[in-house]
């Protein structure tokens, strides 16, 4: 007999983790492309849109307790330095002000890589205390009467001022992780390169990004006795439950987190920081329920970012187009902490070639801390090698499309195994069809003979994504007496659609109708665990353990139906809500079921079993975007963008779309507007709003062709799915870059493409 | 500060409520009446998510002082609709997929049913212009736009 517990490689945002996971009781058989589903693969509406319409969806911000209290951060205006004088007085003599926290209150408890409220100051925009009051509005005054002196100190916000000769110590381990460059290589790239019939050389630059979701990050907290219930706006309720429990030293059962709506996350959202400590902290000290809403400032400025990138990148081809070599040196700007997102992997994934050789430089600064943003370290990568290959192809004469084809990777070179499947050849020629890639760059180039202001321009680019999700995960599925069906399951929906394609995968699972089945999701006392959701792996983890849950329950219903019916297990079809005998005209619907049974309940539970191993799961796409620049004020219009995704098997195409056309728009405002700026004298964030930090509105969008090639990855897992949402953001700069730089003749070498950079790189400065 | 009750008229319902002078009508809507449809996004009047009517014109609520909008009639996202009775833009929005997080969503209804009702056949570029007040960051605005030509649509 095999062993329960075994050991598994689970794939998260491109690092690799070993996790130990519970075989299921029962893997059935895969959804392959027969497979026969009338509920999965629906364009059903989402399940919670009338909540979303009507105003009644709660938010962590719209949480309302008894006799709750609010917080609000005092922030360091300086970018490094020391607090040499604190004094709340003022404020705490304000009406309606109930009390302060400062370091001493929260000591052992971390953020964003520094002690919470630390006195040394790491960045502009950390946190020195929290003022609490019976309003939002008198805590903000508050925090303005409260005095700081803090005596400043050299900083660094530029990588070549933290790599500098006199650059002051960010960190005191040194300004860069353990001193040294992270190196990735396989083959012998210089050696290659040296007999390269062609090699072109380029340096990009991206800029650092802020996630900017519409509710900022918030937490509201209430203790009753020693238990403790926090209300949070998270991707991950139980990694919220283990860092609360750990920080205050409670055992988990004594913490409950709940989400049950929120307003976006995109990578910012996946712990506890300092505004639950603060809410933690206050509420126990205070004695009273308190609420801690991080005000858009402190949004933009401290909870997380896309870094700036550099990128060195060298390539060399036959003169086929052939790649004999790829060479990337990055250096990163990373703030003062975050984990080690690699741009550089993309470079030893997209393309087949022998030899790659990358380089990454992380470089800590005295700025906020870089956190995960959608498709991170890929969606930086892919605008260096992706517009590096356009050069390539120019340099060589051949179509960008054509130069992609040649280089195609039909397996994952890198860790040399095959992929669950791969369509991103259908990516490419379905792709390309819909936009008529061939006709538009001809039409382009006609229209550019006599344009003399407005230029128009085609580019495209691709990408690939690990997303195959993986173990841990759980789900229970109760039938309940009246024939209802509950899913619960402790994943969340960032409105991402999982309610939806939870209950769907339910519903075809059980043989139930669809209005029938509610999925719960976002509360850790009432679900069993799911991981964060992060790195595009909600649906294809959680999905398969909510298949065997429903498969479980339906299991039984059928033995309870089979005495109900004086009949066989194997005689007994289920589906619409009813169990109908085969070659007979006796049913009953689940309803009548459960009156028969009156409480019995039927409860089946689901798992998720482990991945194949040494296969790699990903997501591909190719995307094609027409733009037209404006050369005399440097304005780009993006036209229109076509994008083509294999993300196996699509539990319901319009909510998978709608996620797609909006990783499009966020790879729009990378590539045209959006750059955190600061003050390099001070130290200084200078655009901490949504008014200087520009995201896409309605008027910037262009029309957008989004969809999948039908597959089905019965490989990957046994529902078929793979990830979805971080895939979409990757390619989208590169491929508006490369538009811009068919448009203009000039090469694009950074971004955003705002019209200063556009009029720059077309005087060539 | 002197607190004082002000006398509101929201959804057609009369309410007095206990208000200081420098609070804004945001404020007071989610945190005195918990109609809390009408969401903070940024404070400062640049992202939308507080739209509201008032005297049935659009208002960034985060930007209106509760104190001037004494008697006046305000209409929130809880206003438009119920679930058993949607308002046409909001089944419209549900039938297209237009909000994913949901979280700009009131305030996007707010601004297109202004803009329909002012406009009954309203153009992509009066679509763009009227709507461009409102911020979404998971990107529906395609939705919204076709949820918006589907409403135009059907009123004849």
């Amino acid at each position: 007999m095999s062993r329960r517990f075994v050991a598994t490689k689970v794939e998260v945002e491109g690092r690799e983790e070993i996790k130990i996971v519970e075989r299921p009781d029962l893997e059935p058989a895969p959804w392959d492309e027969h497979a026969a589903l009338s509920v999965v693969g629906q364009r059903v509406p989402r399940v919670d849109a009338p909540e979303k319409v009507t105003g009644q969806a709660r938010y962590t911000a719209d949480v309302q307790r008894p006799a709750m209290l609010h917080a609000e951060f005092v922030r360091a205006r300086v970018a490094s330095g020391k607090v040499t004088r604190l004094d709340c007085s003022r404020a705490l003599a304000l009406p309606g002000v109930r009390g302060v926290i400062t370091a001493e209150d929260v000591q052992t408890i971390s953020h964003q890589g520094a002690p919470l409220f630390d006195t040394t100051i790491h960045w502009a925009g950390q946190p020195i205390a929290a003022l609490c009051a019976d309003t939002p509005d008198i805590a903000r005054h508050a925090c303005a009467l409260v005095e700081v002196d803090i005596e400043t100190s050299p900083h660094a916000v530029t990588i070549e001022d933290a790599l500098g000769p006199s650059a002051p110590a960010v960190r005191p381990s040194g300004n860069t992780p353990k001193g040294q460059p992270r190196i990735a290589s396989r083959g012998d790239a210089p050696a290659a390169r040296a007999a390269a019939d062609v090699v072109v050389t380029r340096e990009y630059r991206t800029p650092c990004v802020l996630h900017t979701a519409i509710e900022t990050h918030g937490a509201a907290a209430e203790w009753t006795g020693d238990a403790l219930t926090v209300w949070e706006s998270t991707q991950g309720i139980f990694q919220v439950r283990k860092d609360v429990a750990r920080a205050f030293k409670l055992p988990l059962n004594r913490v409950r987190v709940v989400k049950d709506y929120m307003g976006g996350g995109f990578g910012a959202k996946n712990y506890a920081a300092a505004h639950t400590y603060a809410a933690v902290a206050l509420a126990r000290k205070l004695g009273r329920p308190v609420r801690c809403l991080v005000d858009r400032e402190g949004e933009q400025t401290d909870t997380g970012n896309r870094p700036a990138t550099r990128c060195h990148v060298t390539l060399g081809a036959r003169r086929d187009g052939t790649l004999v070599s790829i060479e990337c040196d990055a250096t990163i700007a990373y703030g003062y902490s975050g984990w080690l997102a690699s741009p550089a992997k993309i470079f030893h994934e997209l393309y087949e070639c022998p030899n790659v050789h990358t380089s990454e430089t992380f470089v800590f600064l005295n700025a906020g801390a870089m956190d995960s943003f959608r498709a991170p370290g890929h969606t930086e990568g892919a605008f260096a090698l992706e517009c590096a290959m356009d050069a390539l192809a120019r340099e060589l004469g051949i179509d960008p499309l054509d130069l992609r084809r040649r280089n195609y990777a039909p397996a994952d070179q890198e860790k040399r195994r095959p992929y669950s499947a791969k369509h991103l050849d259908r990516c490419y020629a379905e792709g390309a069809e819909r936009f008529g890639w061939t006709q538009r760059r001809v039409d382009a180039a006609e229209s550019r003979e006599h344009a003399r202001r407005l230029r128009r321009g085609v580019g495209m680019a691709s990408q690939i994504w690990p997303a195959g999700g993986g173990p841990p995960a759980y789900a229970t599925v109760r039938i309940n007496p009246d024939g209802t069906v509950d899913v619960l399951t402790g994943t969340q929906d960032l409105g991402t659609g999982s309610r939806t394609v939870f209950a769907q995968i339910a519903a075809e699972s059980l043989g139930a109708r669809l209005t029938d089945v509610r999925t719960v999701l976002g509360d850790t006392e009432r679900t069993p665990y799911a991981g964060n959701s992060w790195g595009s792996m909600t649906t294809a983890s959680v999905g398969p353990a909510v298949r065997v849950a429903a498969l479980q329950a339906r299991a039984r219903v059928l033995e309870a139906a089979a005495e109900l019916l004086e009949s066989d297990v194997a005689q007994l079809e289920l589906s619409e809500s009813s169990v109908r005998v085969r070659d007979g005209d006796r049913s009953m619907t689940l309803a009548q079921i459960g009156r028969k049974l009156g409480d019995v309940m039927i409860i089946g539970e689901g798992s998720r079993g482990a991945n194949p191993q040494d296969t790699a799961i990903s997501a591909f796409a190719a995307q094609f975007a027409e733009v037209e620049v404006d050369v005399e004020t440097g304005i780009v219009r993006v036209l229109h963008v076509t994008s083509a995704h294999d993300s196996g098997r699509i539990i319901n195409p319009t909510l998978a779309e709608s996620q797609l056309v909006g990783g499009i728009i966020q790879g729009l405002g990378y590539a045209v507007f959006e750059e955190r700026v600061l003050d390099v004298a001070t130290g200084r964030h200078l655009n901490p709003n949504t008014h200087d930090y520009k995201i896409p509105t309605i008027a910037d969008i262009p029309v957008i062709d989004a969809f999948f090639v039908q597959s089905a990855d019965p490989v990957a897992n046994h529902t078929g799915a793979r990830g979805v949402a971080e895939a979409p953001i990757i390619p989208t700069a590169p491929a508006i870059a490369n538009a811009v730089a068919d448009a203009l003749g000039v090469e694009i070498a950074e971004i955003p493409l705002t019209p200063w950079r556009v009029l720059d790189a077309l005087t060539g400065r | 500060m002197a607190s004082r009750q002000l006398r509101l008229i929201v959804n057609g319902e009369e309410h007095s409520v206990p208000c200081v002078d420098s609070e804004t009508l945001l404020t007071v809507l989610r945190e005195r009446l918990q109609l809390t449809g009408t969401k903070l996004g940024c404070g400062r009047g640049e992202c939308g998510a507080c739209t509201v009517l008032v005297d049935g014109r659009l208002a960034y609520s985060c930007l209106t002082l509760a104190a001037g909008c004494e008697s006046t009639p305000i209409t929130t996202v809880e206003g438009l609709g119920s679930a058993q009775a949607l308002h046409p833009l909001q089944q419209a929005f549900i039938e297209h997929d237009a909000l994913q997080c949901g979280f700009c969503t009131p305030g996007q209804l707010m601004a297109g049913v202004a803009l329909l009702r002012d406009t009954a056949h309203p153009t992509p570029t009066q679509i763009r212009v009227a709507m461009s007040g409102n911020l979404c960051r998971c990107g529906t605005y395609a939705a919204i736009e076709r949820a918006i030509c589907a409403v135009a649509e059907r009123s004849a």
